[in-house]
């Protein structure tokens, strides 16, 4: 009983929440928390060997000055949209859909964008940037843990509000009806095209490159 | 040895990792990266979920890209180390002082800002590059094309305005 009263406390320490973090993950029926944390792995190792978190990637596609990212974001989808099409055909994975929720998508996406140029990185390549030693991304996600705590506490007030009404969870192929398999298909095909046609740029740093060998140096092939 | 890989390989083993998440066998769930960041202010800053709808809303799915952070974390850390070697403590990256400018305090100050705006940002939009571009696109969900439209947009003016391409060194 004691215990019980404890919990619903305001008092419970960050340690407490973080095994309940952990606790959560175990209680969902979304993997164990071991593969959950091996995905993480996974894409962050991916991600790091790509060398898609570099500012020169993200901010050098604002300039048009590298379509790494482009490339492969949407090589990705390109893909990753026909083969999961056919997974879910057969059972083996179902579709999880965000509304359409206009006002928060357009103003959501500009704030996005801006900051996505500016800093160089996204919520998910920022971490792995961190963790390279990048200190100013550091900054950055001190920048975003507040942003998610005026968010949290304006939420009811502002900021939900503001995303406006949902017009339901729709995918391309609900456009289409009868004929899903097509679109699916002419979807999937086009956006790989998209990705192989995109020219390939490259903006490199100088900073990684001095550390190579000279006839590794990408630059110089 | 070469010590990156081609976007392509990027891109088959990101496809290879989402079909994998959201798989039964695997999480039966996207990839998301930005829920957890509202839920680790609510951590930090000691919120009571119960006096906050948003924190309990978003309870499951934070607990979950919370995991998924720590491995991505660790993955590329250990990445960076033994295999890109890239890991290095900096604070102002090549690219900025080439096109914008050489001051440590204004990266400091425009991360600081840029980051503020991101995630409000995403969690306006509901989603990121991972939620939305990544795994709402491979869903072919409209909401995430609007999104992908929209922050392209934004993203290439932003760009235009921010740096300077001109007065390449």
């Amino acid at each position: 009983m004691a215990d019980i009263v404890f919990v619903n406390e305001h008092t419970s320490g960050i340690g407490d929440r973080l095994i309940g973090i952990v606790e959560s993950v175990i209680h969902q029926e979304h993997g164990s928390v071991a593969l959950v944390f091996l995905i993480g792995v996974i894409f962050g190792g991916i991600i790091q060997y790509t060398r898609v978190d570099k500012f020169e990637k993200i901010a050098g596609f604002s300039i048009l000055k590298d379509t790494i990212i482009p490339k492969m974001l949407f090589l990705t989808v390109g893909l990753t949209s026909i083969a999961l099409y056919f997974m879910i055909e057969a059972g083996g994975a179902s579709y999880h859909v965000k509304p359409i929720m206009l006002q928060g998508l357009i103003i959501g996406g500009i704030l996005f964008g801006i900051s996505m140029a500016i800093l160089g990185k996204c919520p998910g390549t920022g971490p792995v940037s961190i963790a390279e030693g990048r200190m100013d991304v550091l900054v950055g996600a001190i920048g975003g843990i507040l942003g998610g705590l005026v968010f949290t506490l304006y939420y009811d007030d502002f900021f939900k509000p503001l995303m406006g009404e949902s017009l339901g969870k729709v995918i391309l192929p609900d456009l289409f009806k009868g004929h899903e398999t097509l679109t699916v298909l002419i979807f999937g095909i086009s956006i790989t095209l998209i990705a192989i046609f995109i020219p390939k740029l490259e903006l490199f740093d100088e900073a990684d490159l001095c550390k190579l060998p000279p006839d590794e140096r990408p630059d110089k092939k | 040895m070469t010590n990156r890989l081609p976007w392509w390989m990027g891109g088959i083993l990101m496809s290879g990792l989402l079909l994998l998440t959201f798989s039964i066998f695997g999480a039966d769930r996207p990839i998301g990266a930005s829920t957890y960041v509202p839920y680790f202010a609510g951590i930090i800053f000691d919120l009571n979920p119960e006096n906050y709808s948003y924190l309990k809303e978003i309870e499951a799915p934070a607990s979950w890209e919370g995991v998924m952070l720590l491995g991505a974390l660790f993955g590329g850390f250990v990445t960076s180390v033994f295999i890109t070697k890239s890991f290095r403590l900096s604070l102002i990256p090549s690219g900025w002082k080439t096109y914008k400018n050489n001051s440590v305090v204004s990266r400091l100050l425009w991360s600081f800002f840029s980051g503020f705006i991101m995630i409000i940002g995403a969690r306006l939009a509901g989603g990121c590059t991972s939620g939305h571009f990544m795994s709402g696109m491979s869903q072919m969900a409209i909401s995430a094309m609007i999104f992908g439209a929209v922050v392209m947009i934004s993203l290439i003016i932003t760009g235009r305005l921010f740096y300077n391409t001109k007065g390449e060194k």
